[in-house]
Formats: structure tokens, C-alpha cells, sequence
């Protein structure tokens, strides 16, 4: 475990960077501050960052062996404090790619959208961007979830009284207009930051007009006389300060402090990476897991001696209540039973829930489907998806199949969804795709009277069992967005907790389930 | 045996403190005065009882006579002591209290009177055998003695004092001269005598009674000067022959001898080579009071010179004989002054926010917190005296008070004198009383630049007092990255300039490393070796940032109205918030004003004109650079 978190460590000190060291000098000798030093900046002194999907788009774009063609998805995004109060931020990187829209970065900037609309957060949007990356627009621009839909959060957010503030620091192009455009208070960098429609070369080509991107929607422009923008900055540090001062105005609170006081756990995190095997095939006791995640090492465990599979308990984390779901097993009758009994009493009572995943499926077999494991199942997903509480979900070992449903997958809506390192995702295990596949070929060939060599079938299975390892790793769900990111396991306990505090600032709602078919 | 019970203090600050408590240890009553400017300074409510002089004009306060001895007897005093300056040299005090029935502290006003004339007091000296420099009957310089100094007579405090360096300018340097003595003191006699170039001041502290007895308590070195002022006395005076020393010593005596002097007095030399690889002195004058640095006297002797005052006034014997008084060790004084070392010494005045005095040495001063200094009165806010072995320890001792000091609010020389102390011209002893004033000394006249040291410590004294957990996890300031190594904590500041620092902090810098310092959530002032610094967190919302562009030169019209008074010319210089003119408009008069201190090169309209919104009326070009990017 602690070589993966070292390779964690590495892989993302070098998305970190950024760009190319020639982009990110070339930035730099203009006087701007690189994405992650303006995002330092517009942070109160000493903030925590909770950075969301940092390593999206890794190994997606470019050279078959980069994995670091766009780092980061060529945008930054997070939760942080400024001026007192979490903010989500999302800075354009323009050192990579001129910090234009691929697929993944238009997905990021909707995710983190997503957290602020869902949590209440302001949002800050530090532009910098060229818009679409024009090679790939047809992958960025017109569907539903494309580049379209960030204005439209914006709008819908605007209206939820979420503040939108824009810091226009570059060149704001096309599509990176509107985001200044379509936000509640605006600042912009004099002789840096530009917004309009078309740059000066699609003017030309357009109506023959000459103009310098300056005098076409430089800061002077936008802030004296087109009124695009409220506040003209000398630079990013001013512009950052700015905003600072702008979220100083805000009135309405956000996060609450924790009703307890928080408690460390009694057995040190760190030796998580001691108990927690990372062979996903090795088992272990899940509460070993829990014991360094929550204050005092303390649960109250629900049926601990019903639906063994499966660890219920109440517990807190840094002072919040949590409802602790956590496999420890396959998921049989019982479990799932327990499992969507004790969700829809953290409902109750109105205690966020916490996923760990470590979840291979359900139990599978006659005996099982005839006792209807498929509607047991299916209440622990209605009670999961019915939730109104807060649901966190970590994936602490494998995520397969429809346990991957029951355990608050990406597709039930937690607030958060965090990987460890040694995560696997996929609809089934390598092994078992390569089992299925290689027997409905073997039962295709056999009714066709051929025969299949054993060595026939290995060199069938390998590549599919290559396949699903592949797709199956972390890196590979991170890179899609499919989780909010990669986190050293030590870092669970302060992650959820982070979520947790966000978390508090919108009120739950009376719980309602869905038909629980019996 | 004249005994007295109540001590009057003519005086105030430092020296006023430094009576009363000598009174206090003595049993004696103390009685304090104080204009209304000093109405409520420490050493007032100090002292048994106080007594208010006049307004805060020193002529109407402390240099009243009539008021100093109104107030002694208001007040039931029975002695009078003058502190330094002030009425402290004029025998006309000293009569009026002895006339009052009561005790003056100091010498006579005949010996005040002797010694207060520089023609008299040098054919005293020369009566005496004190060494004196050649001199000149006004009329009959000869050419080989230039450079010569021509001083008035009743003179003081360099007026009235002109050096010539060639014959040509002899005649216009004396009736100069006897113009400002005519004027300053209402006689305008002159002497003419050998200037002596780069001298050292050498002063030999005095004391006799009405006993007869005069002693000497060794000699003081007061040779780093600006413009006559002192600023760093040391005891005893390095690098002097025991030839040179004794006669010194031997010659002053002599001379309180010859006048009959009682009390304590300083009689001050210049020495310089004598062109032959041997030193020289030359009676200079004779300080019939005690002197503003006798504690670096007192610190070697180990004698309170104030208790020996209040003991020969009272007719007492001096308390040690000759043979009884020794010296050990080194003393070495600095003056604070409310002045600014890089603007020429301008006196300071302001509010005092705050005060830090260094623990490990004496401190003589009335300044111990928040107050008003005003520039009613001399610049002085305290003395910082320490003690070493030999005169490099006692130098290393002051440089490290002087780290201790900080004095926030008002501009001082605090830092300049720890430049001064620390500087190598300093430590070799080359300084004479015309270097500060002399091209020599150019490099420590520079205002120095902020140490980025200074900046880093201010830094983080601002994130230790403002950066602090709140609740939550987001509330934690450790500047966590998930999977990465924490943000450092950066800290921008801009300092006076308007320059920009920006300080990178790791987490175990959160801690106070002892310096002194205001903290505030809106900057730091930092004492960083003497010398104050202001940083500020700048308000992003205010200040020039916002109107940065270069059309903000041009004052416009802010409706559309008529122009209904124009205040300047083109060529006109303005400074910032001035109004430049009027515009009426919507029944509204509008003044336009600076946008910044500059000069109006551009009026764009005349009394009377319509003009449209925006229409340029006034363009103005910035003084200096503005700040803008900085």
C-alpha cells in the first residue's frame, strides 16, 4: 500500500505542475501567477484545499505513453476557504493547452459545479481559457452535459442565491466569455484579461474590422465602458484580493461547526497501510478500517450478529455524525436487508451516510436467486437512492457489479466519492469477464461441432482480462471523472470530514422512500 | 549648612524623572512642573507634587523665571534643581532663587556668569593653565592661521559661529557673525581663534563644594556630533596618552579652582594631533550644570552625581576625595531623538503608539507608552546607556540594545544610531565632531533599504496573530493538499514604497521569534534593528489600484453642466484631493479634485462653458510614478 501511495504522491505532484516548463515560464514572465499559486493566493492563509478530480484526464490525451498530456484536465478545482467561508474555485490552466475545454475538462468544471450547487458553495471561476479545444468540439459543445450547460449552472445557481464570481485573468475567448458574462461579480486584470465573443482574428475574417484584443475587451473596455466587468485589477494579486474582499460580502453562512468535539481515532491512521491488504482477494476485518477513520475508534454497531457481511454502525468524524456503511464480504439476503434498514434509519435521524466499498457483489447461485437476493438487493439500492441525507462513498478495495449499486456508486449521487489507490472499478472482475466470455465462445464453438485448445483459450481470455485490469484502476475511473479523486487512505478520516463540514450548509429534507419490493 | 526638605524640578521629561527618583532615594519631597503640553506625562504624576507653569510654549513654561519661582514657592519648595537646558545656564534663574530664600542647585550665579561668556571663560582657562587655542585679535589674523573659527563672545549653540578657511572671507564671516551675536544675544563682540579640524570633543566632568573641594571624575567622549548635537558619548575617552589625560584632568580642576565653582560642571576640550604623532587639547567651554550624558560618568565611577548635586547644595562635603574616585570599565550613551536621520534630522512629531526600551541597559527616559510628542520642545525622547569591559563590549552592548528598542509612531534615529554604533568607522574610534556633517559619513546617511529579514519575521508575526484555527477541518491552517506536500502560507505586504513583498511560510514558522512589533489584521510595524517598518496587508478596495490606467491623468466632467469656477493654471502643481474647479449640474455643484499629487497640464474649459459628460476638464501629470503595479 505505501508503494502505491508513493506512486499517488508522484503521479500527482506531476499534474501539479502544470504545463510544459516553456508555457509555464512564458506565463510567468507576464507577470501572472501560475493556476495553483492564484488558487494559494485567493485561499485564506494556511486553507486546506480538498482538490476535486485532480488527475482527470490522466493517460486520456495525447502520445499513447503520456499520461500527462493535459494535467489536471487543464483546470484546478476545489473547495477551499476564502475570506472565512468555503468557496468551490475552478482556475483555468492556460499553461496547458491555453487552458481550452477538452471533454474531461468540460466534465470537471460541471462536477465541481455539481458540489457547489449541491453544497451550497460559492463559486470562484479564475478564467483563463480559449474556450473549446476546437479539434474535439464536437465532443464539448452541443450535448446536454457540454460546455453549454456550465452557463446554465451558473444561471440556475445565480438563482439559488449561490454567488457566481468570475476573475478574468487571461484571455477569455468564445465559449470562456460567458463564464465572466454570466456571473454575479466580475473582475478583470488590466492590460492581461480580455473577454469577447470572437478574438481579433475571427473579427477580421468576419467583418474586415482591425482591432487589438486591448481595445476589443481589455479590462479599460469591460470596466469603464461596455460594464462587462465591476472591478479593474492592476494584477492577479490585486484581482485575487479582490475577490477576496467580494466573498468578505457575503452574508449568508455557509458550513456549520461540528456538534461534537472531535475526537483522533486511538489506533493511528497510519497503520492503515499495515492492515489493509492490497490484494483484493486477501479478506480482512472492515472494521479494522473503521477503527482508524473514526473519533475514539469508537462505533456503535447496528445487528452486529445479522447480515454479517456487512458493518452498520453510528460513529463521528472529527466531531460530525456519520452512519457507517462498510462491506465486509459478499452481499447475501441479510445483508442487504440490514444494509437498507439501517439506511433509511440514518434517514431518520438524519445523519449523513458513509460508504466503504470493498464490494466484489451479491451472492449469486439458486439457491440465492430463488430466495430472492435480486429484491433484497434491490431495497438496499431503493434505500440508497431514496436517501436525503449526505452519502459519502470511499471505494476501499473492488467495486463490482451491482454492488457497486447498493454501496452508492458514482450513479446514486454521494456527495463525494473517493478512491484509494488500490481500488478496482469494473461491471465484473478480469477473471470472471475472461470466464464468461471464454464460455459462451466455447458453447458457440461446441454447438458447431469445433473443437478449442486450452491454448486457444488462454490467448482468448488474456487480452479481455488485460482489458478489464486496465479499465479497472483507479487511475482509469479518476481519469474519467468517475470519482472525485484519488486519496491516500491516511487522508480518509480528513477527507470525509471536509465533505461532512461542506456538507451542513443545506438543511436535509423529510425523508421518502421508493417502494421497497418485499 | 543650608538643608532644604522639597526639591522644585525646573524641568521635564527624562531628566525631571531622573531628579525625582534621586530625590525620592534621597527623602527629599519632589515637586514637578509641566506646561500643558506635559499636563499628563509620566514623570508629573510621578513626582510628590506638581505644579502646571503655563501654555505649552516653552517661553511662556519652562523658560519663565518668574514662573519657575512662582511656582517654588506656590508649592513650598525649598530648592530649586534646573535640570540641563532650559534655564539651567542662566544665572538670572539662579539669582532670582537664591533672592527667592531658597537653594539652587548648581554653582553660583557669579561662576555661571564667569563661565557663560566665552571671552571671559577662556582668559579664566588661560589664568588657570587650561589649554587653549591660539588666538586673534580680530583685526590682525595673520595669513598662516587659517583656518580660523570666528564665534560671538555671549554665544551658545552655534550661532553667531563661523569657520573661515582663507582671509578673503574673514571680513564677511565677522560681520556676519557680529550681526547674528547682535541679534542673538545683544552683544556683538567677537573672538577669532585657530580652527582645530577633525577634533575629538573630551569633556572632564567636575565637582566641587563650598568646602574647597574639587574633584574630577574622569572624562567623557561626546565626538560623534551632527551639527553640534551629540548623539553617542562614551566614558572614559579611548585612545587618549596619560599625558594628555592628566592634564586634562589636572587643568580642569585648576580651573573650577581659579572660579570657586560648587556643583557639578564639565569642562569641555576639543583634542586633535598635534602634527607631531602626539595629541592636544584645547579648552572649549566650561557647562556650569550637569550634562545630559553624565550617567556614562556615573556608570564607570560608579557616583550619582544628582545625589552629590542635592549634597553639595545642602552644604555638604563631596562625598569621596580624589584619591577615593575611580574608573572601571566602559560606558557608552546614545541619545534618541524624535528626528529623521535621512531627511536632514528633521525634528519628529506624532503620536507614540508604542514603546519597546531594551531590559539589559539603563534607560533614561519619561517616554513609556502612548503619547504625543510635540515639537515644542528639544527632540530628545530618552537615553540608552550600557556598560562592558572595555569599549568593544560595551559597543557590542549597545548594538544589542539598541535591537531592543523600537519606538512606533513617530520617526526616531534609533535606527540610524544602531547603523552608527554597528559601523566600522565607529568601532575603529575615527570619528570626530564634524563627521556626521562631513561627506565622510554620505553611505550611513542613506536611508537604509528593508531587510528582506525584516519582512520574512513581520510576516510571520502577521500569520501568528492572524492566521488562526477555526472550526471545522476548513478552519485548520496548515494549508493541507490532498496526496501533496501543504501550500505554503503566503503572506503579501506592501511596504512604505508601496513596494510588494511577498513571504512563502512553511508550517513551523508559526512563531513568535521575539521581535518587536504592532500586529494587526491590517499589517505589521516592525522594529528590525532599530529601525521601524510599516507593512500593510493593502485593502484591495482602496488606495490607487483601482485607478490605475493611464487615463485616470484626466479629470472629467461627471454630467453634463456648466463649468462654474476653475481653480488653476496649466503648469499649476496640485496635490492629491485638491479641487481644481466646479461643475454645475442637476442643481448639484460638483467639485472635481486631484487625482494625485501632480501638475495640471491641461485645463480643458473655461468658466461658464456647457460641457458634456465625460468632457475633459483638467488633465493632471503624476509628480512621480504612480504606484501603479508596484
Amino acid at each position: 500500500m505505501r508503494e502505491l501511495v508513493d506512486q499517488l504522491r508522484e503521479r500527482l505532484a506531476t499534474v501539479r505542475t502544470g504545463g510544459s516548463e516553456a508555457a509555464r515560464s512564458r506565463h510567468v514572465a507576464r507577470g501572472k501567477l501560475l493556476p495553483r499559486d492564484r488558487v494559494d493566493r485567493l485561499l485564506d492563509p494556511g486553507s486546506p484545499f480538498l482538490e476535486i478530480g485532480a488527475l482527470a484526464a490522466f493517460g486520456m490525451y495525447g502520445a499513447p505513453d503520456d499520461d500527462y498530456a493535459v494535467p489536471s484536465a487543464g483546470v484546478i478545482a476545489g473547495i477551499g476557504r476564502v475570506s472565512g467561508r468555503e468557496c468551490v474555485i475552478v482556475a483555468n490552466d492556460a499553461t496547458v493547452k491555453g487552458g481550452t475545454y477538452f471533454p474531461m475538462t468540460v466534465k470537471k468544471h460541471l462536477r465541481a459545479q455539481t458540489v457547489a450547487r449541491e453544497n451550497h458553495l460559492p463559486c470562484l471561476y479564475l478564467v483563463e481559457s480559449g474556450g473549446a479545444f476546437l479539434p474535439m468540439q464536437d465532443e464539448v459543445f452541443p450535448d446536454r452535459e457540454h460546455f453549454g450547460r456550465i452557463f446554465y449552472n451558473q444561471a440556475q445557481m445565480s438563482a439559488m442565491r449561490i454567488p457566481q464570481i468570475a476573475a478574468v485573468l487571461g484571455s477569455s475567448t468564445a465559449g470562456g466569455a460567458y463564464v465572466p458574462a454570466m456571473s454575479d461579480e466580475t473582475v478583470i486584470v488590466k492590460e492581461q484579461g480580455t473577454i469577447f465573443l470572437a478574438g481579433p482574428p475571427l473579427v477580421k475574417a468576419a467583418t474586415g474590422e482591425v482591432v487589438t484584443a486591448e481595445d476589443l475587451g481589455g479590462g479599460d473596455v469591460h470596466a469603464r465602458t461596455s460594464g462587462v466587468v465591476d472591478h479593474l485589477a492592476d494584477d492577479d494579486e490585486h484581482a485575487l484580493q479582490i475577490v477576496r474582499s467580494i466573498v468578505g460580502t457575503f452574508e449568508r453562512p455557509t458550513s456549520e461547526p461540528a456538534p461534537h468535539e472531535p475526537v483522533p481515532p486511538r489506533e493511528d491512521p497510519e497503520t492503515l497501510y499495515d492492515v489493509v491488504p492490497v490484494d483484493g482477494r486477501t479478506p480482512y476485518d472492515v472494521r479494522e478500517v473503521i477503527r482508524r477513520v473514526v473519533d475514539d475508534s469508537r462505533l456503535h454497531e447496528f445487528k452486529p450478529l445479522y447480515g454479517e457481511t456487512l458493518v452498520c454502525g453510528f460513529a463521528r468524524i472529527e466531531g460530525y455524525p456519520v452512519a457507517i456503511v462498510a462491506n465486509n464480504g459478499i452481499l447475501f439476503s441479510e445483508s442487504a436487508l440490514k444494509g437498507a434498514h439501517f439506511v433509511e434509519l440514518a434517514n431518520q435521524r438524519g445523519i449523513p451516510l458513509v460508504f466503504l466499498q470493498n464490494i466484489t457483489g451479491f451472492m449469486v447461485g439458486q439457491e440465492y436467486e430463488n430466495r430472492g437476493i435480486a429484491k433484497d438487493g434491490a431495497k438496499l439500492v431503493t434505500a440508497v437512492a431514496s436517501s436525503v441525507v449526505p452519502k459519502f462513498t470511499v471505494v476501499i478495495g473492488g467495486s463490482y457489479g451491482a454492488g457497486n449499486y447498493g454501496m452508492c456508486g458514482r450513479s446514486y449521487d454521494p456527495r463525494f466519492l473517493w478512491m484509494w489507490p488500490n481500488a478496482k472499478i469494473s461491471v465484473m472482475g478480469g477473471e470472471q469477464a475472461a470466464a464468461v466470455l471464454a464460455t459462451v465462445k466455447r458453447d458457440g464453438l461446441e454447438k458447431r461441432g469445433e473443437e478449442w485448445s486450452a491454448d486457444d483459450e488462454a490467448a482468448f481470455r488474456a487480452p479481455i482480462r488485460e482489458q478489464f485490469d486496465e479499465q479497472g484502476s483507479a487511475y482509469y475511473s479518476s481519469a474519467r471523472l468517475w470519482d472525485d479523486g484519488i486519496i491516500d487512505p491516511v487522508d480518509t478520516r480528513r477527507v470525509l470530514a471536509m465533505g461532512l463540514q461542506v456538507a451542513t450548509a443545506v438543511p436535509v429534507p423529510e425523508p421518502r422512500f421508493g417502494l421497497f419490493r418485499m | 549648612m543650608t538643608t532644604f526638605s522639597s526639591v522644585l524640578i525646573a524641568n521635564r521629561g527624562e531628566i525631571a524623572r531622573r531628579v525625582i527618583l534621586a530625590c525620592r532615594e534621597a527623602g527629599l519631597r519632589s515637586i514637578a512642573v509641566y506646561s500643558d503640553a506635559d499636563a499628563d506625562a509620566p514623570y508629573v504624576r510621578l513626582a510628590d507634587d506638581a505644579v502646571r507653569l503655563g501654555p505649552t510654549p516653552a517661553s511662556e513654561s519652562y523658560l519663565s523665571v518668574e514662573r519657575v519661582i512662582a511656582a517654588a514657592v506656590e508649592s513650598g519648595a525649598e530648592a530649586i534643581h534646573p535640570g540641563y537646558g532650559f534655564l539651567s545656564e542662566r544665572s538670572e534663574l539662579a539669582r532670582a532663587v537664591v533672592d527667592a530664600g531658597l537653594v539652587f542647585i548648581g554653582p553660583t550665579a557669579d561662576v555661571m556668569d564667569a563661565m557663560g561668556r566665552k571671552d571671559r571663560a577662556r582668559a579664566i582657562a588661560e589664568r588657570a593653565g587650561v589649554p587653549v587655542t591660539p588666538q586673534y585679535a580680530v583685526a590682525a589674523v595673520p595669513d598662516d592661521a587659517y583656518p580660523v573659527l570666528v564665534k560671538a563672545a555671549a554665544g551658545g549653540g552655534g550661532k553667531g559661529m563661523r569657520i573661515v578657511r582663507e582671509a578673503s572671507a574673514l571680513a564677511e564671516a565677522v560681520e556676519a557673525a557680529g550681526r547674528e551675536a547682535a541679534s542673538a544675544f545683544g552683544d556683538d563682540t567677537l573672538l577669532v581663534e585657530t580652527y582645530v579640524e577633525a577634533g575629538r570633543h573630551v569633556e572632564v566632568q567636575v565637582f566641587g563644594d563650598e568646602h574647597g573641594n574639587v574633584v574630577h571624575l574622569f572624562e567623557r567622549d561626546c565626538s560623534v556630533q551632527r551639527r553640534h548635537q551629540k548623539v553617542v558619548e562614551e566614558a572614559p575617552a579611548f585612545g587618549l596618552t596619560d599625558e594628555l589625560r592628566r592634564t586634562l584632568h589636572e587643568s580642569s580642576v585648576a580651573l573650577c579652582r581659579e572660579v570657586g565653582y560648587t556643583g557639578a560642571g564639565t569642562v569641555e576640550f576639543l583634542v586633535a594631533d598635534d602634527g607631531a604623532g602626539g595629541q592636544r587639547a584645547y579648552f572649549l567651554e566650561m557647562n556650569t550644570r550637569l550634562q545630559v550624558e553624565h550617567p556614562v560618568t556615573e556608570e564607570v565611577t560608579g557616583v550619582d552625581l544628582v545625589q552629590w548635586q542635592l549634597a553639595v547644595a545642602a552644604g555638604e562635603q563631596l562625598p569621596l576625595t580624589q584619591d577615593e574616585i575611580t574608573a572601571t570599565g566602559h560606558a557608552m550613551e546614545v541619545r534618541v531623538y524624535a528626528e529623521d536621520p535621512y531627511t536632514g534630522f528633521l525634528p519628529q512629531a506624532g503620536h507614540v503608539a508604542a514603546v519597546a526600551w531594551p531590559e539589559h541597559a539603563r534607560v533614561e527616559t519619561d517616554l513609556l507608552g502612548d503619547a504625543e510628542v510635540s515639537t515644542a520642545y528639544d527632540p530628545m525622547l530618552g537615553k540608552i546607556v550600557v556598560t562592558g569591559v572595555d569599549r568593544g563590549d560595551a559597543r557590542r552592548a549597545m548594538v544589542a540594545a539598541l535591537d531592543d528598542t523600537g519606538i512606533f509612531g513617530i520617526t526616531t534615529n534609533v535606527g540610524f544610531v544602531r547603523r552608527l554604533v554597528a559601523s566600522g568607522e565607529f568601532a575603529a574610534g575615527g570619528i570626530h565632531t564634524a563627521w556626521l556633517d562631513s561627506p565622510a559619513s554620505a553611505a550611513l546617511l542613506e536611508p537604509p533599504s528593508l531587510p528582506e529579514l525584516a519582512v520574512t519575521a513581520a510576516a510571520r508575526l502577521w500569520a501568528t496573530y492572524d492566521v488562526v484555527e477555526a472550526d471545522g477541518v476548513f478552519g485548520s491552517v496548515d494549508g493541507w493538499r490532498s496526496g501533496g506536500e501543504p501550500a505554503p502560507l503566503t503572506v503579501v505586504m506592501t511596504d512604505e514604497t508601496g513596494h510588494r513583498w511577498t513571504s512563502r511560510l512553511g508550517p513551523d514558522d508559526l512563531a513568535d521569534g521575539g521581535e518587536l512589533a504592532i500586529v494587526d489584521h491590517d499589517g505589521v510595524a516592525i522594529a528590525w534593528e532599530g529601525q521601524v517598518w510599516a507593512l500593510e496587508l493593502p485593502d484591495p478596495m482602496r488606495g490607487g489600484h483601482q485607478r490605475g490606467a493611464a487615463t485616470d491623468a484626466d479629470v472629467v466632467s461627471p454630467m453634463p453642466g456648466t463649468v462654474l469656477r476653475v481653480d488653476v493654471r496649466e503648469g499649476d502643481a496640485v496635490s492629491a484631493g485638491q479641487t481644481l474647479g466646479v461643475v454645475e449640474a442637476m442643481k448639484m455643484e460638483l467639485p472635481l479634485s486631484a487625482p494625485y499629487d501632480g501638475t495640471v497640464s491641461l485645463v480643458g474649459a473655461a468658466v461658464g462653458d456647457q460641457v458634456p459628460i465625460k468632457h475633459v476638464l483638467f488633465t493632471v501629470d503624476p509628480a512621480t510614478t504612480p504606484a501603479s503595479g508596484a
